[in-house]
């Protein structure tokens, strides 16, 4: 596995300092496209919510007077119960649905004037990942985690050892043929974070990437994250698991669609 | 189950027989539909032209033996031909034969054997010069003043017949085109919007990873292109068999066909035939893409 020997538990902040123990510097070791990632934009932040509301039509609003900031290189958990509107939130910074008020600034860009043939390509800057995963069963993982380049029209030649690099760094280097069907759960959840980043995204938002793993998968998915977030990608991820937030990070809480606390640590 | 890696992409697309052969049928009789009503609006054209083309520029002179009792049959006629003759805008005059005479009621009395004193009219086929006209009032006053009554008959009605024929025959084929058309395009939509549900999963990671709809639209409009072009060949080619024999049989048939163009192919119709799965194809793959991206963009940040 890409963390073994990572001892994996709650890390608090001092440790988070230094960077964690590996025994096999080899198996951690980022593979050079991520290492070559785009340095993230410093002149804003890269999501800006100012008093955002949303509700699904005459319903009562799900989200209310949202407001926050990720600066770029940031790496944020949202965190609340089932239902607090987590999952809407990550909705809408990645564009999938607009807000009822307030508004959004997602690279400097107010979203409410962003063009609909603009998305798809605001779409490329960002990598999701969701707790179903969203793999297509008839692509082998190879073909899952290429797609973001495929769908870009980068040659097959150009991203091959790029992807196979990747699968390797999550270690899913023998599994590069499988079909999403015959994985686990923790090997699909790692096929999902793959794609999301092989498109060297400047955000990285996940919902629940944990939600469909065990505690101990879910940490060395976490410690994902945070690799990727250390070369520099935004990180934002919605968990209900609060015992798999590393000591020190920036959580977001929310409860009944209501920021109610916004605590500032020290980066992982 | 593994896939190997190879230097090739899968396709995005499964292909799914199951799902796809319905639409692959419809197609089919769609395009043979089509290239039938092509086959036969053309050979209806090719007969009316060469109806119209036999027709122009000649006369048929009937008399009447009944009404000529005083003359032998055969007198009259070369009295009649030796007038039409002399005039300046007649090329030839023929006396046909009563055999001649005789099939032409086959039509309406079939192969039954006919009395030989059956009072048959003399028919005289006159071949005018070209552009030029038979006065038929004066023609028949010249011929009533040598004792002889005859009619005359410039074929006008007929051929005013033919071409009236010939325009609702355009009409109905473009008509039943335009159906078909029509049908290939619902058929592409519906097959569209199918495919969309059918891989909703797929649509739904394409927009994730940031596809814009054109890139889905011609992943779904080349797929459905390429199974009308296919489907398009099958039934054109099916038509073209189809055509063949029902010619086979008009040649072969006795009185079937009188009143019926008959079904001779040419190089012409083959390369209509041949149009079928061109257009069948591109008819669908412009539906489909329109479709994918009607459906897809409406779905951007809604």
């Amino acid at each position: 596995m890409w963390l073994n020997g990572v001892k994996m538990s709650r890390v608090n902040v001092n440790q988070q300092k230094a960077r964690p123990k590996i025994t096999n510097p080899e198996q951690i070791q980022s593979p050079e496209l991520l290492a070559k990632s785009n340095p993230a934009n410093t002149e804003f932040a890269n999501v800006q919510f100012e008093r955002v509301g949303f509700r699904y039509d005459r319903e009562s609003e799900i989200l209310r007077d949202v407001s926050f900031s990720l600066q770029p290189g940031s790496m944020t958990f949202v965190t609340g119960s089932s239902g607090a509107g987590k999952t809407t939130l990550l909705k809408l910074i990645y564009l999938h649905m607009r807000p009822s008020r307030g508004l959004i600034t997602l690279f400097g860009q107010d979203t409410s004037q962003i063009e609909r043939r603009s998305i798809p390509a605001l779409k490329r800057r960002m990598g999701i990942v969701l707790q179903d995963f969203h793999l297509i069963d008839h692509l082998s993982v190879f073909e899952n985690v290429a797609l973001p380049l495929r769908v870009a029209g980068r040659k097959r030649s150009d991203y091959r050892e790029d992807v196979l690099g990747l699968l390797k760094w999550v270690g899913l280097g023998p599994r590069a043929h499988a079909l999403p069907p015959t994985l686990s759960g923790g090997e699909k959840q790692r096929a999902a974070i793959a794609r999301a980043v092989i498109g060297k995204p400047e955000i990285l938002i996940a919902d629940e990437p944990t939600g469909n793993v065990d505690d101990d998968i879910g940490r060395r998915l976490i410690r994902l994250f945070a690799e990727l977030n250390r070369l520099g990608t935004t990180t934002i991820i919605a968990t209900h698991n609060m015992s798999l937030i590393p000591d020190g990070a920036h959580i977001l809480s929310i409860k009944d669609g209501h920021i109610t606390g916004s605590i500032h640590g020290t980066d992982i | 189950m593994n896939y190997r890696l190879t230097d090739k992409a899968q396709p995005l697309l499964p292909y799914n027989k199951k799902d796809d052969q319905p639409l692959f049928m419809v197609l089919v009789i769609l395009a043979f539909l089509a290239a039938l009503t092509l086959l036969a609006t053309a050979s209806a054209y090719r007969a009316a032209a060469s109806w119209h083309d036999n027709l122009a520029g000649t006369v048929t002179v009937q008399i009447k033996t009944s009404e000529n009792t005083n003359k032998a049959g055969q007198d009259i006629a070369e009295q009649t031909k030796a007038i039409l003759d002399a005039l300046p805008y007649v090329m030839t005059v023929t006396i046909l034969s009563p055999k001649h005479s005789k099939d032409l009621l086959k039509p309406w009395l079939g192969d039954t054997p006919l009395p030989d004193d059956l009072p048959l009219p003399i028919l005289l086929d006159v071949k005018l010069k070209p552009d030029q006209v038979l006065d038929i009032n004066t023609t028949v006053s010249l011929l009533s003043s040598a004792g002889i009554r005859a009619d005359i008959d410039d074929h006008s009605q007929w051929d005013e017949q033919i071409n009236r024929t010939t325009g609702t025959a355009r009409v109905l084929s473009l008509l039943a085109l335009a159906l078909i058309i029509i049908a290939s395009i619902a058929a592409s939509i519906f097959a569209t919007r199918a495919g969309l549900t059918g891989q909703r999963r797929l649509m739904d990671v394409l927009q994730q990873v940031g596809a814009p709809p054109t890139y889905t639209a011609r992943l779904l409009s080349t797929r459905f292109a390429l199974s009308g072009f296919r489907a398009g060949a099958i039934g054109a080619l099916a038509a073209w068999l189809v055509s063949v024999l029902v010619g086979l049989l008009f040649s072969t048939s006795g009185g079937f066909s009188y009143f019926l163009p008959g079904l001779n192919l040419t190089l012409a119709d083959l390369y209509l035939v041949l149009a079928v799965p061109i257009v069948l194809a591109l008819i669908i793959a412009v539906t489909s893409w329109h479709t994918v991206v009607k459906t897809l963009f409406g779905e951007i940040y809604p």
